[in-house]
């Protein structure tokens, strides 16, 4: 068996923080759609990141307790990072498949009986059910990388490296407001409300971009990693 | 024969202090290694970038022909047990589930009976073993492994002499089945010196001794008796240690001793005990390792031992 896959087993043998998963929905829709979704608009879609954000969230727990032992069992860190990698890809998958589902489900039913919105996240979750799959896969998985890594620079660096680590992204991520919410660049547009005129799927591509940077900021962090 | 293990010049430096300095070891396949020292003396660190858990700053470290880091060739033949084991959440029977997908030679009759041996159940919760149990379960995964070269790093950390015995009995017993490297860290020495047929002493992050258990076995021998006898059967030979009290003496004579000596010794009437393994470490580690020239005796007879020990 290729090591990527048993790394992939060995964090599914704790099922816990991946059942979850199954919680976390009905939770966050029962919550959305008493709240939210009997407001005006009865648009909950907004609790539906709730879910986006545990993926980030096992991202990092993937990492923490886990990366010592596998390494003892004999796992490479390539191989560990690599098989963790590929198990939030097919969680990513998964998840993204059981959201399109949902989706359709509330689009036929009228939003559930109560004209509630919360598997149809307006520009972003709200196409063909091909495109609301990837959408969801690709940004499900781009949060579980960013956990991933989080996770790694703390294993590697400490509260005070990932302080920083955390300090370095709020300045780039300011840096990128700045520039594109320049008015004289035009960058915003402010016809479609979307960025430089992307639609939900060239968004998703931009993120798909993102994550490959991710997967290999992870990496080359991990690489020397000691535990 | 290419040894299991060889590190060469290996040197870990962290910021303000160096754990390994120069250490060059080479250690056969199929033997059992007691690796000592004092605490922080660097035996972990040195486990540790053996298993590919650390780096070395400098030198060569290779384990069954190869470097370790990121070799999966060799971390699949290799079992670590780590006094200090993070484990994730999850359960004892999990965790060893998880060891056999990785260990190609895994054992699940020999797993499943030390976790009896033991007394550690498959379904609780590692996060809740007390310190010895998981040191059991670290020992249960090593064992069960089966792994070419195992590295033990204080592996019974809180365990009862009990559970200790049972290591040892299924230590030596699976070893004879199925030979392979060890190298086993430990405080614990003359309890584990019937195991080990080499030590390897480390002191302050360098290499102090690297013998094998036999020569050091016969290597020192305590004295003890009428003051005179015992200076006569020393003369001339390194001493280590000598203590007095009125007109008894004790010492630690360096060197064999040859059937002419130990008749010499028994016709006036002195006792003579081999310095047990930890005693030879205990000095090794203090740096009188170097048989010293003997010293001659203080005249005067004082109330009360004198203990006059003499440095390399």
């Amino acid at each position: 068996m290729n090591t990527w896959i048993k790394v992939a087993r060995y964090h599914l043998v704790g099922p816990a923080s991946y059942l979850m998963l199954a919680w976390i929905l009905p939770f966050s829709f029962a919550v959305g759609a008493v709240t939210a979704g009997r407001a005006r608009g009865h648009d909950a879609a907004g609790y539906l990141a709730s879910f986006f954000i545990y993926f980030a969230v096992l991202g990092v727990r993937t990492i923490g307790r886990s990366l010592p032992f596998s390494l003892t069992l004999g796992a490479s860190r390539r191989s560990f990072y690599c098989g963790t990698a590929l198990l939030g890809m097919a969680l990513a998958l998964a998840c993204g498949l059981v959201l399109t589902a949902l989706q359709a489900v509330e689009r036929a039913t009228g939003g559930w009986g109560l004209s509630v919105r919360f598997f149809r996240v307006p520009y972003l979750l709200d196409g063909p059910w091909p495109a609301t799959w990837l959408t969801s896969a690709v940004g499900l998985f781009a949060l579980f990388v960013y956990g991933m890594w989080c996770g790694i620079v703390y294993s590697r660096w400490g509260l005070l490296g990932t302080l920083a680590f955390i300090a370095m992204q709020a300045l780039v991520v300011a840096a990128g407001v700045v520039v594109v919410t320049f008015d004289h660049w035009h960058l915003w547009s402010a016809a479609g409300g979307s960025l430089v005129g992307l639609t939900g799927l060239g968004l998703t591509g931009v993120i798909a971009a993102l994550t490959v940077l991710l997967l290999a900021g992870g990496h080359a962090t991990i690489r020397r990693v000691t535990v | 024969m290419t040894p299991a293990i060889s590190v060469t010049d290996l040197t870990r430096r962290y910021r303000d202090h160096t754990a390994l300095d120069g250490i060059d070891i080479a250690i056969g396949g199929g033997t059992i290694t007691g690796l000592l020292g004092r605490n922080g003396a660097g035996k972990t660190t040195l486990l540790r970038i053996l298993a590919g858990h650390e780096f070395p700053s400098s030198g060569s470290v290779r384990v069954l022909g190869a470097p370790p880091a990121e070799n999966e060739d060799v971390l699949r033949r290799l079992a670590f047990v780590r006094e200090d084991q993070v484990y994730p959440d999850i359960k004892v029977g999990q965790a060893l589930r998880a060891a056999s997908w990785f260990h190609p030679n895994w054992d699940f009759e020999l797993a499943s009976a030390l976790l009896d041996d033991f007394g550690l159940r498959a379904d609780k919760a590692v996060k809740k073993l007390s310190r010895g149990q998981r040191s059991a379960l670290g020992i249960t995964i090593a064992m069960a492994a089966r792994a070419e070269v195992t590295l033990f790093d204080e592996p019974y950390a809180g365990l009862d002499a009990v559970a200790r015995q049972v290591f040892y009995d299924r230590l030596l017993a699976d070893f004879a089945r199925f030979p392979r490297t060890v190298v086993l860290s430990t405080h614990l020495i003359d309890e584990a010196a019937a195991l080990l047929e080499s030590v390897i002493v480390i002191d302050r992050g360098r290499l102090v001794l690297n013998a094998a258990t036999d020569v050091l076995r016969g290597l020192a021998t305590r004295v003890s008796g009428p003051c005179l006898a015992v200076d006569s059967l020393a003369e001339g030979r390194p001493v280590w240690e000598r203590r007095r009290l009125g007109s008894q003496a004790s010492i630690v004579m360096v060197g064999p001793l040859s059937a002419h000596d130990r008749e010499r010794a028994r016709s006036c009437g002195l006792d003579l005990t081999p310095l047990s393994l930890q005693q030879i470490v205990v000095r090794a580690a203090a740096g009188v390792l170097a048989p010293v020239p003997i010293r001659v005796p203080e005249t005067g007879f004082e109330a009360g031992f004198e203990t006059d020990r003499t440095g390399a």
